[in-house]
């Protein structure tokens, strides 16, 4: 901060929050940063790296964990996510275990919460001492419960869900949940980047398979580094919340772009008293739009366009199917 | 996308196809050798073809990606030209390198393909995995390719229009779209192979000595890591060239400079050197007009990350950056128009480089007449095997690979008592 010349009191107005030393997440993953004696973390995640050596760890205060959820239940409230419906849950992705301290198992599983579960059902199992895929399962969990009467919930990876849907399409299954049922995303695109084309794409396949409304889709983003549930509105953009800010900054001058350009994305939050994540700079590359999508929400929406480096980009089948087939292995 | 015996299949075919490679290789193996002749003129009349304009369309995208220019591209494409193989053979393994030759009394020498290749190629080059099918070629060998993750059907594409020129060239051809972590079919491969040939990094080396044969041959194109070595007499002219092809490459080639030893190690002389070069770099990279949003964010982080672990003396420019270290490390930079700079004074050359010899390749020296004389054979005694100018990135005209040829490593001499 000193090296920076940053004076907490010069910190005023919203117009203020550019002054504030970003950390990019790369750092995080070198360094265990706290605010806070560690004695007082009682709960420590990692990031979904998957080399392991590149992981973010991020401690969180009980303090801060309160307010997370606060944050939660009011963001799931305002999407109307909560439910009090009987639900059959099915997770696209880890099924908990106590040595996974990923934030992306236990936001899973936190999410299996949001209404009175009947089931839970993961496609990645613990079994016998290690993770292994079971779509077969899933797929057939799937049909049953099209049969019954009760609403289903999936969460998980975009492209596990595509493949998912995909194959299911190939073995000929065409069939719909029951009403109030949703399909929820997050983990981020990662192989999807860049295409909007392919998003719909997607949501013709979920409707096609398991008989998805557009609407009946909900895309979620967060990351440890930047503890926020974003959650899509009805026309799937992520609106600014009202727990974060979004500055998107130009690669060689760091100073703000102006909103439809693309640029780094700096995500600001106070959510935080345990680590310092107020203003962190993430390795994607984004747009802040102003304009309104006609959903009811006004404040200006991030798109997230892709990763920093080489444009590199797949499409979604190819992708989705590296995914599996390193999974296999 | 898979090629095989000159027809396109799906991946669906993949295990039944590699399956047939057993009965098929000893057929091919039976036909008559190949003639180097027949290739020459089939290349010949793609490299035409491709003059005219009729691969621009796919190779447009794959260009732009690599921000690399047409004329780069056409200069690539020349290595493909029928007389340019054919002077390739001729320097690489000699006039006539196919016939039976007498050494002594009763005793002939006959060079011979090595029988069957496995080429496991790399992403960062996309004319890379076909050329390496095409040396295959030029020494007779039956060429299985292992394609890259993220290939974009530009190999598949020329070398099916290489076996449309020349048919008979199809047996030798198999293109797989085999992921790396299909270990089972990479083994049912490498067990059909003679040698396996890996372009790649050390992850995808250790990949191959997984999966090879405890006694099998691997032929490896290592990544390598290339500098330039400067001091203070090099020239403005000769620091910009360098600039100029640090921009053109973004140093993504194993032949682009990652950044430049300095002949000498007192600090002020290292930092006067980066202000110096940081001028010329910025302005060599405002005048190509800069790398893309993408490369620049990727660069703007790792810069910001560096700073704040207080690693290093940052000379940061306009999307460009000359970082002064004080150590000899050869590392990899932060790439896209980042450079290092380290002090490497003229005696410890040998002593530094020389642990580092896996590695080594191109060097761009950059110092004047009388340096040069001293510091290029320490140069050659610690391993590298590429002395440029500053264009360090564009390829010598027949030039050896790593300092080797790649022909004489894909064939192999069988004595004979008459």
């Amino acid at each position: 901060m000193d090296r920076a010349d940053f004076k907490p009191d010069s910190i005023k107005t919203m117009a203020d929050l550019i002054k504030i030393p970003v950390i990019p997440t790369l750092y995080f993953k070198h360094h265990e940063l706290a605010s806070c004696p560690k004695k007082k973390m009682i709960l420590r995640v990692t990031s979904s790296g998957t080399s392991g050596q590149n992981q973010s760890k991020i401690g969180f205060d009980l303090y801060t964990i309160l307010r997370a959820w606060e944050m939660t239940k009011h963001m799931l409230h305002y999407h109307r996510l909560w439910s009090l419906k009987p639900t059959h849950f099915v997770v696209f992705g880890y099924q908990p275990h106590k040595g996974n301290n990923k934030a992306i198992a236990k936001s899973a599983w936190g999410f299996t919460f949001t209404a009175p579960a009947l089931s839970k059902d993961y496609a990645i199992r613990w079994v016998d001492g290690e993770y292994q895929v079971d779509l077969q399962n899933i797929e057939k969990k799937l049909i049953h419960y099209a049969k019954g009467h009760h609403q289903v919930r999936s969460l998980g990876f975009p492209a596990y869900t595509f493949f998912l849907l995909k194959k299911m399409k190939e073995d000929g299954v065409h069939v719909t949940l029951p009403k109030g049922s949703k399909m929820t995303l997050g983990g981020g695109w990662k192989q999807f980047y860049a295409e909007a084309c392919s998003k719909q794409e997607f949501y013709d396949l979920a409707h096609e398979v398991l008989g998805f409304q557009e609407n009946d889709i909900v895309e979620f983003f967060g990351a440890v580094e930047h503890p926020i549930l974003w959650t899509t509105c009805s026309k799937h953009h992520f609106h600014l919340p009202v727990y974060a800010r979004v500055i998107i900054r130009d690669p060689d001058t760091f100073e703000e772009v102006p909103h439809g350009q693309m640029g780094l994305i700096n995500l600001l939050t106070p959510i935080s008293r345990a680590a310092p994540l107020t203003s962190i700079v993430t390795d994607d590359l984004g747009i802040l739009h102003d304009e309104d999508c006609g959903c009811g929400i006004h404040s200006p929406y991030l798109e997230i366009v892709g990763r920093v480096g080489l444009e590199d980009i797949k499409t979604c089948a190819a992708g989705a199917e590296d995914l599996l087939k390193g999974k296999k292995a | 996308m898979i090629l095989f015996q000159g027809k396109i299949y799906p991946e669906s075919e993949q295990e039944r196809l590699i399956a047939s490679l057993k009965d098929a290789i000893p057929s091919i193996l039976a036909l008559p050798p190949l003639q180097p002749e027949m290739i020459y003129r089939a290349s010949e009349r793609l490299y035409q073809r491709l003059l005219q304009g009729e691969f621009d369309a796919l190779a447009a995208p794959l260009l732009a990606l690599a921000h690399l220019s047409h004329d780069t591209f056409l200069a690539y494409a020349k290595e493909f030209s029928g007389a340019w193989l054919k002077k390739k053979v001729e320097q690489e393994l000699g006039k006539d390198p196919f016939a039976r030759k007498r050494v002594a009394p009763g005793h002939a020498v006959e060079r011979l393909p090595l029988g069957v290749l496995l080429h496991i190629a790399a992403g960062n080059v996309d004319f890379l995995p076909a050329y390496s099918v095409l040396e295959g070629l030029l020494t007779g060998n039956i060429n299985l390719l292992k394609l890259p993750s993220g290939d974009k059907g530009l190999s598949v594409k020329l070398l099916q229009e290489l076996i449309k020129e020349e048919p008979s060239l199809a047996p030798y051809i198999a293109v797989f779209d085999v992921p790396s972590t299909d270990i089972d079919s990479l083994k049912e491969l490498a067990h059909y192979a003679d040698a396996v040939v890996v372009w790649g990094g050390d992850a995808a080396v250790e990949g191959v000595r997984k999966f090879a044969e405890p006694n099998q041959k691997i032929i490896v194109w290592g990544h390598k890591l290339s500098f330039a070595y400067a001091n203070s007499k090099t020239s403005d002219l000769d620091l910009a060239a360098l600039a100029e092809d640090i921009c053109l490459s973004n140093q993504m080639l194993c032949s682009s400079c990652q950044g430049i030893f300095y002949g000498g190690d007192d600090p002020k002389d290292l930092s006067a050197f980066a202000e110096r070069f940081l001028a010329i770099l910025e302005r060599v990279n405002a005048e190509r007009g800069p790398a893309s949003l993408g490369m620049r964010s990727k660069s703007a982080l790792a810069v910001l990350n560096e700073r704040m672990e207080g690693k290093g003396e940052i000379h940061q420019g306009k999307g460009v950056s000359a970082i002064v270290y004080p150590d000899s490390e050869l590392v990899l930079s932060f790439l896209f128009r980042n450079v290092w700079i380290k002090p490497l004074p003229e005696e410890k050359i040998v002593e530094i480089l020389k642990p580092y010899r896996g590695y080594l390749q191109s060097c761009a020296l950059l110092v004047d007449k009388e340096t040069r004389v001293k510091v290029l054979p320490l140069l050659l005694k610690a391993g590298l095997t590429r002395i440029a100018g500053p264009h360090l990135s564009l390829s010598l005209p027949l030039e050896a690979h790593d300092g080797e040829y790649a022909l004489l490593r894909y064939s192999r001499l069988v004595d004979i008592e008459e």
